[in-house]
């Protein structure tokens, strides 16, 4: 049996599909790539049990078949070849040859019947979004997700359905991150869902497509999102996210706002001399300046200042500067807001004038 | 059958049944009886491993003739007269029923010439029957004689051991005493032979041969004296080298007020203390007495006196573990003696059980001894000065297999070390360096001889001590949670979370919010990135136990130690001499820098003498 295809038609799909695969597995058919070869349809799946990806593409072949290559090891093979090439697959009983040019390589092949299959997804929840939409929302969320956390449910990303609001949430305990996104109709069941941490990371890098619409189906233990060839599924973490809402504070006062890319640069700078192990920097909110200033355990000290635009009562709050870098980061607006309490209330940061990204911070006790 | 009272008889014998064990125990009775009496002398015979019999002779105060039948009776003490004295007992005894429990499961003879009295008297007991008083022959002080023990109670008699294991009983609690009363002179016979005897040690050296005697030479050629006094708790005695530990904690002795004591609060105190320096799975040995008021501790406890409850249990732990850490962190190089590679090898595997008399290795060195500290165990408090042990037996046996080809790399060399040496200041014990070898040691020259130096393990310690100093304002600086994290406790567990009122200096802040439930609203800001709930609970599980907890600042030592790691000098970084030196010169002035951050050394001593014995030259 034999196939032949120019070498970035199959590149393509697979670098899409290749996130799903661990470098380290105890179960080999994990680090396999399945090809399922039907009518000229060639599909290609991976999987770590966990997350499924599955692209497509069409090829020239007179013969259905189903095979596994190892996937890590076609992808390098694929990516030296020369652009233009040409690749031709043959297939016998337990070797698949590729070959390109006067480059040959012979592959082993584990049996396609073991490579483990995803359950259907019965889906009882569905809307469409553009991937760019989707993309941002979930890359304004992601860096405060909890990572291999015992709370489980914080390792990953709350998607929430309500009406017509999608909303995506992540905490690791310290601060949360809230951001929302307006669909263009109601959406009949409300829903929760948890998505692991690899899942939320495999979906933004597959949003590359930003004007194509993806669709998205929750069950109770998957989701689903279909755009084009591609088909993404992941389990869902099976646990109760903590009440984003009574989080969010209600009554801070006390209003900063500050060009965000200087206040970000004068963190920047100052972080060198903070402490390196839980990064204190002291954010001095007073009148027209908002001062930083930071020292480590031997006693240096680092400072700065930008303009401030502030009304309240003089007020000095300490925080892991890598928490206020993040969310400077994500935020895209020229000017932030700082919604402050007293020095030991949690703050809430976002861009004026909007509701749609907030982050709540918790400061630390210098 | 109807309630009755039981005849005296048999109250004293279920009161044997809790104190009285085995001839060890009986021993034990006797002679906290003879150092109640403030004997200077006490001799214990023994035949058969006491199951024959018994004796113990003291020239303490004795008993007049009038109060010897109620030195028998159930109850009877010249020690306490009231509840109130209970609360200070400084006394061994107190309960008054050792001699009649004694006496109720054998035949007792008790002679005895009160001071002063111009006659000695005796009386017998047998089956709880005392006879008349009689005129006897007794120079001064008291005599008890215990013969065929248990020869009434048969189910004792089974229980017992060979007459070697209960030999062995009552030599090992003998020595405890011996250990907690240095001014009392002992001695021990058994079947007519002397086992051992020590004279009363009224000076520095008595003293000092007492230990070696009980504990080996190599224990106090390798231990540093200790002595703290602060209000109200004083804590004396000897502590070994890191490098002197062992793989059993066989080696530890505790006295409270001079009461042999096992107390948990003790020694993890002590343990803690040792922890910087000591590989996991080794034990610090020690000799330590605890002097604390009477009324501060709660001796009657246990049957045997064995335990002790502290009424202040967390004080006297800060005190401990202060006091020795203190102690441990300035063993440093030109402090004690020196762990030579003989002595490393000959001594921590040693398997020899610890209160065996060893006279396998010849007397150390002491050095000068300069002016005496006013403690019944004084030892003078050793010299600054480099102190060299004598030559090992073991070393030419160790240094045998050494590669006689010469070395693939000549050491670089410095510009006439010889003469640098020679000028050495007294200040500098580690010497100056000479070469590097093979990128992992230093070698330098002192004017013992030569110093090893393993680079990175030296530059590991100060690198850790150096951040623990940085880390100290940092370490309580607490992380506030979003959203409080709720654990699930024991009852008991919630409510030591509630009492506890030291949570904000170690950086967390939990409150009770059930019955068996906390929540954690704070944690310490340096630990915020990993699990809380498992630190946590160990700290709870402390507080319940101790009172008090160190395991933020374990958690916190153990993440500088892996940041001192990473951030010291590795093998193969070539050193120049200059650095060399800079490294010996902070190693004499860090703490602990005689034992890497995982308890191996990072330096060791040869002498002269030592080399010379290498070639056998001058023998
Ligand atoms: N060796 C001794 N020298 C002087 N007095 C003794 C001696 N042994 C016992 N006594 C006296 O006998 C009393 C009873 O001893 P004991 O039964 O051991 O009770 P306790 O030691 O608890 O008081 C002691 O209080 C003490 O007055
Ligand atoms: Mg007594």
């Amino acid at each position: 049996m034999k196939l032949s295809i120019a070498k970035n038609d199959l590149l393509r799909p697979l670098n899409r599909v290749i996130g799903a695969v661990e470098r380290r597995n105890t179960l080999p058919v994990l680090g396999t790539v399945l090809f399922q070869l039907n009518q000229g349809l060639l599909e290609l799946t991976t999987t770590d049990t966990e997350i499924e990806l599955k692209d497509s593409v069409q090829v020239d072949a007179d013969f259905d078949f189903e095979w596994t290559l190892p996937a890590r090891k076609l992808f390098d093979i694929l990516r030296s070849l020369p652009d233009d090439s040409t690749v031709n697959i043959s297939l016998a009983e337990t070797k698949a040859t590729v070959q390109a040019g006067r480059a040959k390589f012979t592959l082993s092949m584990l049996s396609a019947a073991d490579f483990p299959k995803t359950d259907s997804v019965g889906a009882s929840t569905r809307f469409d979004i553009v991937q760019e939409d989707l993309k941002r929302l979930f890359s304004r969320v992601d860096f405060s997700m909890a990572q291999q956390d015992v709370r489980y449910y914080l390792n990953g990303l709350l998607l929430e359905i309500e009406g017509d609001v999608l909303a995506a949430v992540s905490t690791d305990g310290h601060r949360l991150s809230y951001a929302k996104h307006q669909l263009p109709a109601m959406v009949a069941e409300a829903k929760q869902v948890i998505i692991p941490n690899k899942g939320v990371r495999e979906l933004i890098r597959l949003m590359d497509d930003p004007a194509t619409s993806a669709q998205i189906s929750l069950s109770d233990q998957h989701i689903q999102m279909r755009s084009g060839s591609l088909c993404f599924t992941s389990k869902l973490i099976d646990g109760k996210f903590p009440d984003y809402r009574r989080v969010m504070p209600l009554d801070n006062d006390r209003i900063g706002t500050v060009d965000r890319n200087a206040l970000l640069a004068a963190l920047n700078r100052v972080q060198i001399l903070s402490n390196e192990k839980f990064n204190g920097v002291r954010l001095q909110f007073a009148g027209d300046q908002l001062s930083v200033q930071a020292n480590n355990p031997e006693q240096e000290q680092a400072e700065d200042a930008v303009e401030l635009n502030y009304s309240g009562e003089a007020l000095e709050i300490g925080f892991n500067i890598r928490y206020i870098i993040d969310v400077l980061k994500v935020i895209q607006s020229e000017t932030v807001e700082f919604k402050l309490g007293d020095s030991n209330a949690s703050v809430l940061v976002l861009p004026p004038g909007v509701d749609d990204v907030k982050f709540v911070v918790m400061p630390i006790r210098l | 059958m109807p309630i009755q009272q039981l005849p005296d008889h048999l109250v004293n014998q279920i009161a044997a049944g809790e104190v009285i064990e085995r001839p060890s125990s009986v021993v034990k009775e006797l002679v906290e009886n003879s150092v109640d009496a403030g004997a200077t002398d006490i001799r214990v015979d023994i035949e058969q491993g006491g199951v024959k019999r018994i004796t113990v002779t003291d020239n303490g105060c004795g008993i007049p003739a009038d109060q010897l039948t109620l030195a028998l009776t159930r109850h009877a003490t010249s020690k306490i007269s009231s509840l109130d004295d209970l609360q200070y007992v400084a006394s061994m005894g107190f309960r008054g029923e050792a001699l009649p429990s004694i006496a109720s499961v054998a035949m007792l003879t008790l002679t005895s010439r009160a001071e002063g009295a111009d006659q000695a008297f005796e009386v017998h007991a047998k089956h709880g029957n005392l006879s008349d008083i009689r005129p006897a022959a007794l120079a001064a002080g008291t005599r008890i004689d215990v013969a065929d023990l248990f020869f009434n109670v048969p189910a004792r008699r089974k229980f017992m051991k060979t007459e070697r294991t209960e030999f062995q009983q009552i030599d090992q609690m003998l020595k405890r005493t011996a250990l907690a009363f240095p001014h009392i002179a002992v001695s021990l016979r058994h079947n007519g032979k002397v086992s051992w005897q020590l004279p009363a040690a009224n000076t520095q050296s008595l003293v000092q041969q007492r230990l070696k005697k009980l504990l080996g030479d190599v224990f106090v050629d390798n231990a540093e004296q200790i002595s703290v006094d602060t209000n109200g708790l004083k804590i004396e005695g000897w502590l070994a080298q890191p490098a002197f530990s062992r793989s059993q904690a066989d080696m530890q002795y505790f006295f409270v007020n001079g009461r042999a004591v096992r107390d948990k609060v003790i020694q993890h105190a002590v343990k803690r203390a040792y922890a910087d320096v000591l590989y996991h799975d080794r034990h610090p040995a020690f000799v330590l007495s605890l002097g604390i008021d009477p009324a501060e501790v709660d001796v009657n406890v246990h049957p045997a006196k064995a335990e002790v409850r502290f009424r202040r249990s967390s004080d006297v732990h800060q005190f401990i573990y202060g006091s020795v850490h203190r102690a441990v962190a300035e063993f440093k190089p030109g402090g004690a003696d020196v762990s030579s590679p003989g002595f490393m090898r000959s001594t921590v595997e040693q398997p020899s059980s610890p209160m065996q008399e060893r006279f396998d290795t010849p007397p150390g060195n002491h050095g000068e001894q300069t002016g005496s500290t006013a403690s019944s165990w004084g030892r003078p408090p050793l010299s600054s000065q480099l102190d060299l042990r004598q030559v090992n037996e073991a070393m030419p046996a160790l240094y045998g297999g050494m590669p006689s080809a010469p070395l693939a790399d000549a050491p670089s060399v410095a510009t006439d070390p010889e003469d640098i040496a020679r000028s050495a200041p007294q200040s500098h014990p580690l010497g100056y360096a000479v070469a590097q070898l093979h990128g992992v040691f230093v070698l330098a020259q002192n004017e013992q001889g030569m110093v090893i130096v393993d680079m990175h393990a030296a530059h590991e310690r100060i690198t850790y001590e150096r951040l623990k100093s940085q880390w100290s304002e940092a370490r309580v600086i607490s992380q506030p949670l979003l959203m409080p994290e709720l654990i699930h406790v024991a009852e008991s567990e919630a409510n030591a979370v509630e009492q506890f009122d030291q949570w904000s200096p170690l950086g967390f802040e939990v409150d009770r919010s059930g019955l068996s439930s906390v929540k954690v609203r704070a944690v310490p800001a340096v630990l915020a990135k990993g699990s809380i709930e498992g630190l946590l609970r160990d700290v709870i599980a402390d507080i319940v136990e101790l009172d008090a907890s160190d395991r933020v600042e374990q958690r916190i030592d153990e993440l500088l130690s892996t940041m001192a790691c990473h951030g010291s000098v590795r093998a193969n970084r070539k050193l120049g001499i200059d650095e060399m030196n800079q490294l010996l010169r902070d190693m004499e002035h860090t703490e602990r820098s005689s034992q890497c951050n995982h308890g191996r050394p990072t330096w060791v001593q040869l002498s002269m003498h030592q080399l010379d014995g290498l070639f056998n030259r001058g023998k």
